[in-house]
């Protein structure tokens, strides 16, 4: 074996070896894009898109995943922050918290917020603040619980990144540390926040399993863009669950172009 | 002023103990040591970047101990300048003006003045990524004194920087220093650096102060071995005879060595010459034979990043020291004959 793979021999089995695992996975998703091409019936197309269905999930999910990315930043500003300047005991412990939502399945998620508001505090709310369950602010709180702790990540190893002298400089320029944090680290915390906010956009557009099991499937009330194309596929209306796809590919692609382009290929 | 007094701090397995120092008003003061000696941390704990538990710092008559970095009103430039990468070199200078609320024709005036002190007008509206070590150090210094402080803080200010730039920024420093009547501590692991800028210097050593004196003093009279071992023991020669050959130059005899130095006094009984101002090559070097002798190397020690000699020149021993890799690249060896030129300019009568 050794004998084998050691010299020029050697270098280029490997190459290969790994060349191939590239080509492979790439061939894998390009198959999925064009099955999706030659399947898809174009004179259907733009009337499927156009239809009244299409265009209220379009809308509810580009309302609820812009909302979500919104609050899911906002708050993960300051946790990720927090982990990244202070030790504290059990830092472990809320640092695995914390990810639990990135490796848990969304199904499993969501049916966690169903049943916390069958609890008397969780039905308190829902009757005397705001409705969650089966309705549009529960799409907002299942995509914000899947994709927080995404963004918590990704802003975490941005603040890890600066060095922390910048802000020890404008201190001694006369800022306090509120006012070093907002004048110094985020400005060069700003490329991981514009990256971070796009891939949570749109992984929250992309967000099922846990908007299903909170808000539930409802044409027309709590349908947006994954929603239909389960709902459409459960009708066996092909054609317009492919048209939908295509929307869902378009928006992914773009989120990669202008990651990309704003903040280069760090992520 | 700035007093120190039993000022003790622990940040990993590192500790400062029980420093007292008072630096006055108007000085120049260095921190000289070996590198890992504590000196950044020291100066951060002026600044008011770590949390002093042990010990008071007070800076004009207040106790600052506990006062945070804004609360001091103190100049800092950390090593590497640490420019904000996200603003234009007059927002750099200007960031701490903007905290003070000054009007737009204020921050305006004051950015120009600096600029001009530090000839950095040109560079104004750059791009500080794009700016050279010794444009950056220039920067970090216009930002540092935009809002007038009264103590400035170096930290290792002319290490990074190419020999030219730094030797032109020395004097730049001690010309600010001058002009603006400011009180600077500026901390250094580079002996020449400290002897030639300091009004006074406190060896610092693992975190203890070691001493503070006059630069003459702590060069000539180490009070301690640890001291005296990072100086490095002195060439000391005694002069029989002395011979003023005019143009401030005269021509001493030490110890059967006919030696040339630049003197105007009446007589010159002792020289002095640290060991690094001593040139050691295995071939005869060109130029004018002022100064320069042959000798025989009697033993050879490695020091770390520099290599001592000993030289047996007649009946007499002088020490010479070289960077290491150098010595790796001339053929050196015990019992070697050698020629030596001693460094007029660097030569202090005692």
């Amino acid at each position: 074996m050794s004998k084998v793979l050691k010299g020029v021999g050697g270098e280029r089995a490997f190459k290969g070896a790994t060349i191939s695992a590239l080509v492979l996975l790439t061939v894998f998703i390009a198959g999925i894009v064009l099955s999706l091409l030659a399947y898809t019936d174009w004179g259907g197309f733009v009337s499927a898109l156009f239809s009244e269905e299409i265009l209220f999930a379009i809308r509810l999910s580009v309302i609820t995943a812009t909302t979500a990315a919104v609050i899911s930043v906002a708050i993960a500003i300051p946790v990720a922050y927090t982990l990244s300047q202070h030790k504290f005991p059990g830092k472990d412990i809320v640092d695995s918290l914390l990810d639990l939502p990135i490796v848990m399945s969304p199904v499993a998620l969501g049916a966690g917020l169903l049943v916390f508001f069958s609890t008397p505090i969780g039905s308190g709310i829902e009757d005397n603040v705001l409705r969650f369950t089966f309705a549009v602010p529960g799409i907002i709180l299942a995509q914000v619980a899947v994709v927080s702790a995404l963004a918590v990540r990704l802003l975490k190893s941005t603040f890890d990144n600066i060095d922390p002298r910048y802000e020890q400089v404008s201190r001694t320029l006369g800022c306090s540390k509120a006012e070093a944090f907002v004048r110094v680290t985020l400005p060069l915390a700003r490329n991981g926040i514009i990256a971070s906010a796009i891939l949570t956009w749109a992984r929250a557009i992309g967000e099922f399993g846990a908007t299903v099991t909170l808000a539930g499937a409802t044409a027309m009330k709590t349908e947006t863009l994954p929603i239909a194309i389960f709902l459409n596929l459960a009708s066996a209306n092909i054609a317009r669950a492919t048209t939908i796809l295509f929307v869902l590919v378009a928006v992914a692609i773009g989120a990669l172009f202008i990651i990309r382009k704003t903040v280069g290929r760090s992520i | 002023m700035i007093d120190i007094r039993n000022l003790s701090f622990h940040i990993g397995s590192f500790s400062l103990k029980d420093i007292n120092l008072t630096i006055g008003d108007g000085e120049y003061f260095v921190i000289l040591g070996p590198t890992g000696a504590g000196k950044t941390v020291f100066l951060e704990c002026i600044a008011g970047l770590h949390h002093v538990k042990q010990g008071q710092i007070w800076i004009n008559g207040r106790e600052v101990t506990r006062l945070t970095p804004e609360e001091r009103n103190l100049g800092y430039v950390p090593q590497d300048y640490v420019l904000f990468p996200f603003l234009n070199v007059v927002d750099n200078i200007g960031f701490g003006l903007r905290q003070t609320r000054s009007s737009k024709s204020e921050m305006h005036r004051r950015i120009k003045s600096l600029a001009e002190l530090l000839g950095i007008s040109p560079l104004l509206e750059r791009d500080v990524n794009t700016l050279s070590g010794g444009e950056k150090q220039r920067v970090a210094l216009a930002r540092a004194l935009a809002t007038s402080p009264r103590i400035l803080l170096l930290d290792e200010p002319l290490s990074n920087l190419d020999l030219q730039t730094s030797k032109y920024l020395r004097l730049e420093l001690l010309r600010i220093h001058r002009e603006l009547g400011i009180t600077i501590v500026h901390i250094t692991h580079n002996q020449v650096e400290a002897e030639e800028m300091a009004d006074r210097i406190a060896i610092i050593n693992i975190g203890s102060l070691e001493q503070v004196g006059k630069p003459h003093d702590v060069f000539f009279y180490p009070e301690n071995e640890i001291v005296s071992d990072f100086i490095g023991a002195m060439n000391i020669l005694d002069c029989d005879s002395y011979r003023p050959l005019g143009n401030g130059l005269a021509e001493a005899d030490c110890g059967g060595l006919r030696i040339i130095l630049a003197h105007d006094g009446d007589s010159v009984r002792r020289i002095a010459l640290f060991p690094r101002d001593i040139y050691v090559s295995d071939t005869q070097p060109p130029g004018p034979q002022i100064n320069r002798f042959k000798g025989t190397i009697t033993s050879i020690a490695s020091r770390g990043a520099t290599v001592r000699l000993e030289i047996k020149i007649g009946e007499k021993t002088l020490y010479a020291e070289m960077p290491d890799d150098i010595f790796g690249g001339m053929n050196l060896a015990v019992g070697k004959e050698v020629f030596l030129i001693l460094k007029l300019r660097r030569m202090r009568v005692l």
